[in-house]
C-alpha cells in the first residue's frame, strides 16, 4: 500500500473542513480525487503532504507516518501544486538541479531523465531561462518536468489538466500511463472528469468534507444502480448536482 | 462612497508607517543618528567658517534641493478600485484631494531637513532676501512639482524621463535665482510651461490601470526602504537575469550534490540575481566609507564601519526569510535545519568578504593603525551569528 489515510479529521484551524476520511492507493494505480469547489479536497492533499495537521486520524506513505520520519515520508512523494510555484532567481536548469538534490538524485543521472521529459513538453531549447517569464502553461510543465524526474512511488497532482495546452495534456497522461506501469502511483485532483473516466482506476468522491463514495467505476455505478452512466452522471448523482452545496 | 474612502485607507497607510518606524528608528539606530547629525552639525559649521562665497557652494545648496524637490504621489489605490469604483469616477474630486494633501504632507519633512542644511550653507554670501527668495523658490517648485508629476500619472508621458526634466529645471530656477532675484520671472515661466504641457497631454477620463500601477509602485518603493533594516513581508521580490555572473555563481559537484548544500547553491542565486539587494548593499559600503574617509577621526571611522556592517547584515537576513516559508523546502524531503546550516555558510562568506572591505577602507584612512581593522570582522562574524539565530527564532514560531 503506497498510500493509507485513516479516519483522518481536519482543517486549517480548529474548525475541521474534512471530517473521517478514509483511503488507500495501491502500488501502479491512478487515483481520482472528486469533488466540487470547497469539497475539501485541497485539504485532503495538504494532509497528505504534511502541511496540515490532522486534528485526528493517521496518513502512511510507504508504511511511515511524517511523525516518525518527515524526510523518508516525502522522499515517496511529488507534488504538482494547481498554480505552479517556483524560485523567481533560478533558470529552469536550477530547478532541475534543486530538483535532483532534494531527492538525492546525481546531477547527470536528473539531467539525462529531465533532457526527455523536456522534449516531451517542448521546453529543451528554454533551458537557461527563468521560468516565471513562461506562460501558465509552461510553468505548469516546468513543475510536471520536476516531479517527474524525481520517479518517486506516489504523485500528487492538483488539477493536472489546468492550463496545459492539448499536446502537454496528451503528453501528461502518456507519462502517468507509464509511470503507472512502471509500478508508481497517481492520486490527482481534477474536474475534467470525461479524462479522469479514461484513466483513472478508481475514484474517491468527497463532499462537503466526507468521502462519499470511493471505488472503480464500475463499482460506483453498481452502487448506485446507475449502469451505462458516465463519471458525470455518478458524481452528479453522488453529489446532489451541487444543490445542497451552493 | 469615494468621500469617506480615504480616510480609513491613509489611517491604515499611517499604522503600516509607525508599525515599521518602531523598528527603523529602534535604539541603535537613533544612538547612530545623533552621532552621525552632531558631528555632520559641527563639521559642516567648522567648515563654513573657513568658506568664502563661491558659486559651488550655491551649487550644493542648489543640488540638495533640488533632489529633494521631487515629491511622490500616493492616490492609495488599490487594484479593485479599477473595477468597483468605476461607477464614482465624476465623484472622486474629495478623494484625490485628500490624496494630494496627504502625498504633500508625507514629503514635507525630507524637504524641511534639506532647507536647513541649505540655509545654513546660503548663510555664506547671501543676505536674508535671497535666502527667503531662494527658500519660497524651493516651496514652489514642490507645490508645482507635485501638481506636474501627479498629472504626468494620467498621460502618455514617459515617467522616466519626467522626473530627470523636473530636476533640471528645480537646479537651474534654483541656481540662477541665488545669482539674481530676477530670475525667478524665468523659474514661474518654466514651471507654468511645464504645467501647461502635461495638462494639455492629460487624458480626458482617468487612466485607472496608471493610477493603480503607480501606487503599486511608491508602496513597493516603501517597502524596499524599509527592508533596509527591517524584515518586509509584503514586498514583491523582483529578480534579474544577470546571465554574465553566472560563471562566479558556485555551484556543488560530484559528492557534494546533494541536499546539505542545495540551499547555499540557492543562497548565491537569490543574492546575486535579487533586483535591489546587490546594488543597495553596494551603495552603503560606498555610503558608510565616504562617511568614513569624511569623519578622519579614528574612533568615530570604527563607529561608522561597525554600524554599516550591522546595516548589511539586517540586509542580507531577508533571504533567509524569503526562502523559508516557500512551498518547496516544506515539501521536498530535506530536513529544515539544513536551510538555517547553509545561511550560515553563505552568509558568513558574504558577510567576511563586506568587512574586509570595511577593514580595508579603515586602513586606508589610518594606515599605522590597521591592526584595529580585525575588528570588522569580527563584529560581522558575531552579528551575523545574533541575527541568524533571530530569524530561526522567527520561522520556528511562524512554523509553529
Amino acid at each position: 500500500m503506497v498510500l493509507q489515510i485513516e479516519h483522518l479529521t481536519g482543517g486549517y484551524s480548529k474548525t475541521p473542513v474534512i471530517h473521517d476520511v478514509s483511503l488507500n492507493i495501491n502500488k501502479g494505480e491512478i487515483v481520482g480525487l472528486i469533488g466540487l469547489n470547497g469539497a475539501g479536497k485541497s485539504t485532503t492533499i495538504k494532509h497528505i503532504l504534511g502541511l496540515l495537521r490532522p486534528h485526528s486520524g493517521e496518513i502512511r506513505v510507504d508504511g511511515i507516518t511524517i511523525g516518525e520520519n518527515a524526510e523518508d515520508y516525502r522522499r515517496h512523494l511529488a507534488y504538482i501544486p494547481e498554480t505552479p510555484v517556483l524560485y523567481e532567481e533560478l533558470t529552469l536548469k536550477e530547478h532541475i538541479q534543486m530538483t535532483a538534490m532534494a531527492y538525492g538524485i546525481g546531477e547527470e543521472t536528473a539531467l539525462e531523465r529531465a533532457g526527455d521529459l523536456l522534449k516531451i513538453f517542448r521546453l529543451d531549447t528554454k533551458i537557461n531561462m527563468f521560468p516565471t517569464h513562461f506562460s501558465k502553461g509552461m510553468k505548469q510543465k516546468v513543475m510536471l518536468v520536476c516531479a517527474f524526474l524525481a520517479r518517486p512511488d506516489l504523485y500528487i497532482i492538483d488539477e493536472p489538466f489546468l492550463g496545459l495546452d492539448p499536446l502537454g495534456i496528451d503528453s501528461l497522461i502518456d507519462l502517468m500511463v507509464e509511470e503507472r506501469n512502471g509500478g508508481r502511483s497517481i492520486l490527482m485532483s481534477t474536474h475534467i472528469l470525461a479524462t479522469a473516466e479514461k484513466y483513472c482506476d478508481r475514484f474517491a468522491i468527497i463532499d462537503n468534507g466526507k468521502m462519499v463514495a470511493e471505488g472503480s467505476l464500475d463499482a460506483l455505478r453498481d452502487e448506485f444502480n446507475m449502469h451505462g452512466a458516465s463519471l458525470d452522471e455518478v458524481y452528479l448523482k453522488i453529489t446532489g448536482g451541487g444543490i445542497d452545496n451552493a | 462612497m469615494p468621500d469617506t474612502l480615504f480616510k480609513p485607507r491613509m489611517n491604515a497607510d499611517i499604522k503600516r508607517r509607525s508599525y515599521y518606524s518602531k523598528f527603523i528608528f529602534n535604539s541603535h539606530f537613533l544612538i547612530f543618528l545623533t552621532i552621525a547629525g552632531g558631528v555632520f552639525l559641527y563639521s559642516l559649521l567648522g567648515l563654513l567658517q573657513t568658506l568664502e562665497s563661491s558659486i559651488w557652494l550655491d551649487m550644493i545648496a542648489a543640488l540638495l534641493m533640488s533632489m529633494l524637490l521631487l515629491p511622490g504621489y500616493r492616490s492609495l489605490l488599490k487594484p479593485a478600485d479599477g473595477i468597483f469604483l468605476l461607477p464614482y469616477e465624476t465623484r472622486m474630486d474629495a478623494y484625490f484631494k485628500d490624496a494630494g494633501r496627504y502625498s504633500l504632507m508625507l514629503g514635507i519633512s525630507k524637504v524641511i531637513t534639506g532647507a536647513v542644511v541649505a540655509l545654513l550653507i546660503l548663510t555664506v554670501g547671501h543676505d536674508t532676501f535671497v535666502i527667503s527668495l531662494f527658500l519660497l523658490l524651493s516651496l514652489l517648485h514642490y507645490i508645482a512639482n507635485f501638481h506636474i508629476n501627479k498629472r504626468a500619472i494620467n498621460t502618455q508621458i514617459s515617467r522616466i524621463g519626467m522626473t530627470p526634466v523636473l530636476f533640471i529645471v528645480n537646479i537651474l530656477s534654483l541656481m540662477l535665482v541665488l545669482q539674481h532675484p530676477a530670475w525667478l520671472v524665468l523659474s514661474l515661466i518654466l514651471l507654468f510651461a511645464m504645467g501647461k504641457y502635461v495638462k494639455r497631454r492629460e487624458h480626458r477620463y482617468l487612466d485607472w490601470n496608471a493610477y493603480i500601477e503607480h501606487e503599486e509602485v511608491q508602496l513597493n518603493r516603501y517597502y524596499r526602504n524599509v527592508s533596509m533594516f527591517t524584515n518586509v513581508s509584503h514586498l514583491e521580490k523582483q529578480f534579474k537575469r544577470r546571465k554574465y555572473l553566472d560563471p562566479l555563481l558556485w555551484k556543488p559537484k560530484g559528492a557534494s550534490f546533494n541536499k546539505e548544500k542545495m540551499y547555499e547553491f540557492l543562497f548565491y542565486r537569490t543574492f546575486a540575481r535579487d533586483h535591489d539587494l546587490p546594488m543597495i548593499i553596494l551603495r552603503l559600503i560606498i555610503l558608510f566609507g565616504i562617511i568614513m574617509v569624511w569623519m578622519g577621526n579614528i574612533y568615530l571611522s570604527v563607529v561608522i564601519g561597525l554600524f554599516g556592517i550591522y546595516v548589511i547584515v539586517l540586509q542580507m537576513s531577508q533571504i533567509y526569510s524569503a526562502q523559508a516559508y516557500l512551498l518547496w523546502p516544506k515539501v521536498w524531503p530535506v530536513d529544515r535545519t539544513f536551510i538555517q546550516r547553509s545561511y550560515v555558510t553563505y552568509s558568513h562568506k558574504s558577510v567576511f568578504v563586506i568587512s574586509l572591505i570595511f577593514g580595508i577602507i579603515f586602513a586606508a584612512i589610518h594606515p599605522a593603525l590597521f591592526y584595529i581593522a580585525v575588528v570588522f570582522p569580527v563584529w560581522g562574524y558575531l552579528t551575523n551569528r545574533i541575527f541568524s539565530r533571530t530569524v530561526y527564532k522567527k520561522e520556528q514560531e511562524l512554523s509553529d
